[in-house]
């Protein structure tokens, strides 16, 4: 065509059009040189990754490693778990050697399966300090049970010692224990019985509700208002106003850290004057920290112990160990996993050096704690007492004011 | 009196949530990138405030309020190197490559601050220290009503600032129109990381209050951020007016759904919601119906 | 037809697929050298990330639509293969199966209100469905468990055989993961590829070229659900637990991470990115604390290196898949014949009473026209009195307030712009509206998704398009540069291939929106002559210029707009001479120079 024609003419006579073209096409190199050190770098990557990812076992310390979710929403729990553990790994009885190994489960099940895996390679290890989010123990107990290593841990959902599996031991007061204590607190001690039950959307916070329903149940008292609350609520007004109007004469809480914190706050800020049980997050002392002291006045809380609350001299020289190795205070999940691994390090020092051997003295040993006494129900539940705390509204030290021995008569 | 409690309360979380919006929405005209890190930005914000009242001695009826031109001035020099660092370089290669750089410094900031002050929630000074007041019926904080005033000054004389300073002017044209600034003599880089610097100061401003009404930890971020995309698009993306009145319809309906059904429906309706405005409105309540200039 | 492919390609061809080859054995060679059940869950999963992220590059990759809904697909494929598998105990293949349909239904449901949406809004749009799933999986505690979700989930099984875990996982996964990769190669290849960069570079062209974004995003997005499904399902049963995690924006996140830093048009892209970026954290696990600090850092590195993806870097590197060789054979006549690009006759355009305003600005009040077949209007007007808008309204880009077009006796008023395009009204923009990245042939070759035959197979298709698109592009003046890429060729060639674009739909009427700005005089007679050429054919042309030397002898109708209302119309003398003309736009000196605006 003419048009064609004439363009391929213009193509050739004008240079500045064929420069231009020209340099489109410089940046052109071979294709065997560039296959060739794609493949190296293929090749070298995977060496170096398999250096990476192997772990060097001394042959005589005994492995215990500890897996907790250090980054994720438990992150908080998470490191009061592997603090609690790691002095306990400090304290390790004369003649009892343990690798260090700390793996986070980042709060998901599938990490947590990854950090389980990493911890058997090689060398197996006597014990595993566990998790302490429930999704993730239930991830990795099946691998547990196949790989013949004890589980220690203190997650509180109530599934994992229901699943007939030899190999979990639960060092912290399930909820069949710590809801008990705290319904039976406020009906029998608080005398109140028109209960405001506020709990968080997650899994803490569905299975906690559950029980104490079942045990409000139980002990006659009536819930005026029941609602959940996503974590992420900032506000908590509405509700604290709707509790009001439906007549509650205390409130129950079974909230995270942040979130009790909040409620309390807002319940003070709102003049609402009714007495607190909440769940175990309001003995924790990053908790209190965040409250003015006289907000906390009327505030109680249950937990399996409280370390910052006296008690005896172990648990005091626990507290000091605790606050000059990590720079802050203990809570009951940090001295509850230090017990459990107190417990498996004792184990080793009396002469238990597999994993079948420590598992056999787990179930069936028993075992003083700084917290309490531990003994295996048969089901791998440990521990079976509870306490309540109250705050006085002068200081952030709340007192232990009821302690529950045995509360599910399995010691 | 109930609705005005509720009422109050919803604006004080609807001011804060605005000065979060506000910042968000400039570094957005100035940029046209969604700053994922922009939440993390709030909450490094409220931890700087949170350490610097462990240093410094602030027995003061007023701590908050002296560490807010501390906390204003250390996060406009934040995001001068945040833009640096996750901005500039990818200026001029493909928008989504900016999401992942601000995805990937707001993991460093949640993280390094978690290693340097832990996971736990934290508090910072309240703006002005003092017990509750009580008026007509209603409960408010001193906190509270603080918070409404320095959000409003703040929200105030940035709006001044870009509208009736020369400066404002040159930062509103950068972002308007890039090339017709630069043709004109305005250094629109210089614009540009000024915009990050006064959009971080805001977060940082946000975190401070944040901080103190409703406590702060690393991975408060998150949430945050979301909130502030979600009140960008409700209000009309790219509009300072709108992402101000997006925020404060997200507290209000936070608050109110709350109040009259329970929370966990008002978080879901609060998406149910913003989808029924992207269908039926796309441009949000004062956008433009958005097209390219053909 | 096209000329046999040039002897390098094949050769770069199998180079590809020796290269896959390759790279597939060195991951079973390595998985195999190191054998331990820790690699191999984590291969598996990054394998199943993999999928997820080939999914993705569908809707975000080959159509740059920002979707944040791709961690919400794996979360409910997840939960419906965990929950069949758990409580009515059916067969794993089934579960995957249901897990496909249930996210793809849901997928087709959401789709289509937010198709319509642009960028930012759809991104948020499906982020907010997101949220709402994960809140629904959160709160529905009876049929998900809830936050704690179900244990003992079974794991994988085919045709009654228990798949073991390690090997037997880690093989369905990447056997999976490979045959998605090929069935993905198989939709992208040929035409879909360049009619995806087109829409993604620029969908104001795409529509143009009578293409269908709509539809695009829909198809892309229930295959990314479709994918992210089966990424799901698989992952469940290496965790054998079900919970909320699995539906949270992490994913998301990680997902986005990695397709942007392996390269997010590339199919290669995905297993990069997915290799590279799922174990990096337990690479970085003797960091303890800090870990997640030094992944973000190798994030930020990845993207401010490499800001088009590793993959993406990698074709830089290599050469280009075609070399310039000899142009394709044009098209013989009987195939001209066939192809839509020989015109189908010319029919009248007429604009009834169009009216368009933007808020309280009043672009367009009233204006009525009509262009008969094989007639050349001219439209002028200064600067803002709505040329641009009426053509914009003409060829769908906006809708008009009020008023019709009708196309031979056809109402196109409240038509989209892509079947308006296909209606047969073509047009070009001020700036042309082209595929920078793409050369000139395919930019053309794209109009023939949208138009002309169907059959064959993607080969077969593809060069059909490219026969269809060297015709046009002869037509239009621009044959020898059909190789190009656009965004090299200069200002007067991009505007021919525009124009090449605009003839290979078939029009039967075009509008040209300045099509001699930038333009030397030798080009302009050459313009001049084709489109004297193309309307001779029968083609009718509403052009907008400001160029008189270029209009007046080439129009045989003028009209003249002025603040949105035609103030004169009819013989190209008897406009110029117009008073009102004259005021509004030529100028006094126009008429005393006797005409000539230079």
């Amino acid at each position: 065509m003419v048009f064609a024609a004439k363009s391929a003419e213009s193509r050739a006579a004008d240079p500045e059009t064929t420069a231009c073209l020209r340099k489109s096409r410089a940046t052109r190199i071979g294709i065997v040189p560039t296959a060739a050190a794609a493949a190296l770098t293929l090749w070298s990557g995977a060496l170096l990754s398999g250096a990476l990812w192997t772990s060097g076992a001394r042959a005589e310390a005994v492995r215990l490693p500890i897996l907790a979710p250090t980054s994720g929403i438990l992150a908080l729990e998470g490191a009061s778990q592997r603090d609690g553990a790691l002095l306990a790994l400090k304290h390790a009885p004369k003649g009892v050697t343990v690798e260090r190994l700390v793996l986070d489960t980042g709060s998901s099940p599938q990490r947590a399966v990854q950090a389980f895996e990493k911890a058997v390679r090689g060398l197996l290890p006597v014990a595993i300090s566990a998790p302490i989010f429930g999704p993730e123990m239930l991830a990795i107990m099946p691998l547990a049970k196949e790989r013949k290593v004890p589980l220690v841990t203190i997650s509180g959902t109530a599934k994992i010692t229901e699943l007939g599996n030899p190999y979990v031991f639960r060092f912290f007061p399930g909820d069949a224990v710590v809801k008990t204590a705290q319904a039976r607190y406020t009906v029998e001690n608080l005398k109140r019985r028109k209960v405001a039950l506020i709990y968080q959307t997650t899994a803490y916070g569905q299975s906690g509700r559950r029980h104490l329903r079942a045990n409000f149940a139980k002990l006659g008292a009536k819930i005026v208002l029941d609602e959940g609350l996503s974590p992420r609520v900032k506000d908590m007004t509405p509700v604290l106003l709707k509790l009001r109007r439906a007549g509650a004469d205390v409130l129950v809480l079974q909230l995270h850290s942040g979130p009790t914190a909040l409620i309390v706050k807002q319940a003070v800020g709102l003049k609402l004057g009714l007495p607190i049980v909440a769940g175990s997050a309001m003995h924790q002392p990053s908790t209190a920290a965040l409250l003015d002291p006289a907000a906390l006045k009327g505030v109680c809380a249950e937990s399996g112990s409280s370390p910052i609350s006296g008690g005896g001299a172990r648990m005091r020289a626990f507290a000091t160990a605790f606050r000059a190795r990590f720079g802050r205070a203990p809570d009951a999940f940090a001295a509850a996993q230090y017990d459990a691994v107190t417990m498996v390090l004792q184990a080793v020092a009396n002469g238990a050096r597999t994993a079948a051997a420590v598992r056999s003295a787990l179930a069936g040993g028993r075992h003083d704690g700084i917290a309490m006494t531990y003994k295996s129900d048969g089901k791998g539940n440990m521990a079976h007492d509870a306490v309540i705390v109250c705050y006085d509204g002068k200081t952030r030290l709340p007192a232990i004011v009821k302690r529950y021995h045995n509360v599910d008569g399995a010691l | 009196m109930e609705i005005g409690q509720l009422f109050l309360n919803a604006l004080v979380l609807g001011a804060s949530y605005a000065l979060v919006a506000l910042g968000f929405v400039l570094v957005l005209n100035a940029t046209a990138a969604v700053n994922f890190a922009h939440g993390d930005l709030v909450m490094a914000g409220g931890m700087l405030a949170v350490a610097l009242s462990a240093v410094l001695p602030l027995d003061t009826g007023v701590p908050g309020l002296l560490v807010l031109p501390l906390v204003l001035l250390a996060m406009a020099g934040a995001g001068l190197l945040f833009s640096l660092v996750a901005y500039f370089p990818l200026r001029r290669g493909p928008p989504v490559s900016v999401f992942i750089s601000t995805i990937a410094v707001g993991i460093m900031l949640q993280h390094g601050i978690k290693a340097l002050m832990g996971p736990a929630e934290q508090v910072a000074p309240p703006l002005i220290a003092g017990p509750r007041l009580e008026f007509a019926g209603l409960v408010a904080s001193r906190q509270a009503l603080a918070t409404l005033v320095v959000a409003a000054l703040l929200i105030g004389g940035t709006a001044l600032l870009l509208a009736r300073t020369q400066f404002g002017r040159r930062l509103r044209a950068s972002a308007q129109d890039p090339e017709m600034a630069r043709a004109i003599g305005v250094r629109v880089p210089v614009m540009i990381a000024a915009s990050f610097a006064l959009g971080t100061a805001l977060a940082g401003a946000a975190g401070l209050l944040f901080a103190n009404s409703y406590f702060v930890s690393p991975g408060s971020g998150g949430n945050l951020m979301i909130k502030a995309y979600i009140a960008v698009t409700i209000g009309g993306w790219g509009s300072a007016p709108g992402a101000l009145a997006g925020a404060l319809m997200i507290a209000f309906f936070e608050v109110g759904v709350a109040a009259w059904l329970s929370s966990p429906v008002a978080e879901a309706a609060l998406y149910g919601a913003l989808l029924l405005t992207l269908v039926l409105r796309p441009q949000g309540l004062f956008g433009e119906p958005a097209g390219r200039r053909v | 037809m096209a000329a046999r492919a040039h002897p390098s390609e094949h050769r770069i061809q199998l180079m590809r697929r020796l290269a896959w080859i390759c790279a597939a054995a060195a991951l079973a060679a390595y998985a195999f050298a190191v054998a331990d059940s820790y690699v191999l869950r984590v291969l598996t999963l990054a394998g199943t990330y993999a999928i997820l992220v080939m999914g993705y590059q569908f809707v975000f990759g080959q159509l740059g639509a920002l979707s944040l809904a791709q961690g919400a697909f794996f979360g409910i494929g997840a939960y419906t293969a965990a929950l069949l598998g758990l409580k009515l105990g059916t067969p794993y293949i089934l579960n995957v199966a249901a897990a496909v349909i249930v996210v793809v239904a849901l997928a087709a449901l959401i789709a289509v209100p937010v198709r319509r949406l642009q960028s930012h809004y759809f991104a948020l749009a499906t982020l907010g469905i997101a949220e709402v799933v994960l809140i629904g999986v959160r709160n529905w505690e009876a049929l998900t468990g809830g936050g704690d979700g179900y244990a003992q989930v079974p794991g994988m099984a085919l045709f009654g055989l228990v798949i073991p875990r390690g090997w037997g996982e880690f093989a369905t996964v990447w056997s999976a993961a490979g045959l998605l990769a090929v069935l993905a190669w198989r939709l992208q290849r040929g035409l879909p590829a360049r009619v995806h960069a087109l829409a993604r570079e620029d969908p104001i062209a795409a529509a143009a070229a009578g293409i269908d974004t709509g539809r695009l995003r829909f198809n892309a997005f229930l295959w990314s659900a479709a994918y992210g499904a089966i990424a799901g399902a698989l992952a469940i049963p290496v965790v054998r637990v079900i919970s909320p995690e699995v539906a949270e924006f992490k994913v998301m996140v990680a997902c986005l991470a990695m397709t942007v830093v392996g390269g997010r048009t590339v199919i290669a892209g995905a297993f990069v990115g997915a290799l590279l970026l799922y174990p990096m954290p337990e690479w970085f696990r003797f960091l303890e604390d800090h870990y997640l600090i030094a992944y973000g850092g190798v994030l930020l590195a990845a993207v401010l290196l490499a800001p088009d993806g590793i993959a993406g870097l990698a074709a830089r590197v290599l050469p280009a898949p075609r070399s310039p060789g000899p142009p394709p054979a044009p098209v013989t006549d009987r195939e001209a014949d066939a192809s839509p690009a020989r015109p189908r006759g010319g029919a009248a355009l007429e604009v009834r009473g169009v009216a368009k305003r933007f808020g309280g600005l009043t672009a367009l009040e009233g204006v009525s026209l009509r262009v008969e077949a094989g007639e050349i209007v001219g439209l002028i007007g200064p600067n803002g009195a709505g040329k641009t808008t009426l053509a914009n309204i003409i060829s769908g880009q906006y809708a008009a307030d009020a008023g019709q077009v009708s196309l031979g006796g056809r109402t196109l008023t409240g038509l989209p712009a892509f079947r308006i395009a296909r209606a047969g009204v073509a047009r070009t923009f001020q700036t042309p509206a082209l595929a920078a990245g793409l050369s000139a042939l395919d930019n053309v070759a794209t109009v023939c998704a949208g138009v002309g035959r169907t059959d064959g197979g993607p080969a077969a298709r593809l060069r059909r398009a490219h026969g269809v698109a060297a015709a046009a592009l002869a037509r239009a003046g621009a044959a020898a540069y059909d190789m190009e890429t656009v965004g090299a060729l200069p200002h007067a060639l991009r505007r021919r291939v525009e124009l090449a674009r605009a003839l290979a739909l078939g029009p039967r009427f075009i509008v040209l929106d300045e099509p001699a700005a930038g333009l030397t005089a030798d080009d302009i007679t050459d313009l001049a002559a084709t489109l004297r050429d193309l309307a001779e054919a029968g083609i009718g042309f509403l052009v907008i210029d400001h160029d008189m030397d270029f209009l007046l002898p080439l129009a045989g109708r003028l009209a003249c707009l002025h603040e949105g209302r035609l103030i004169a119309s009819g013989s190209a003398d008897a406009v110029r001479a117009d008073p009102a003309v004259i005021e509004a736009y030529l100028g006094p000196d126009f008429a005393a120079s006797g005409g000539t605006h230079r």
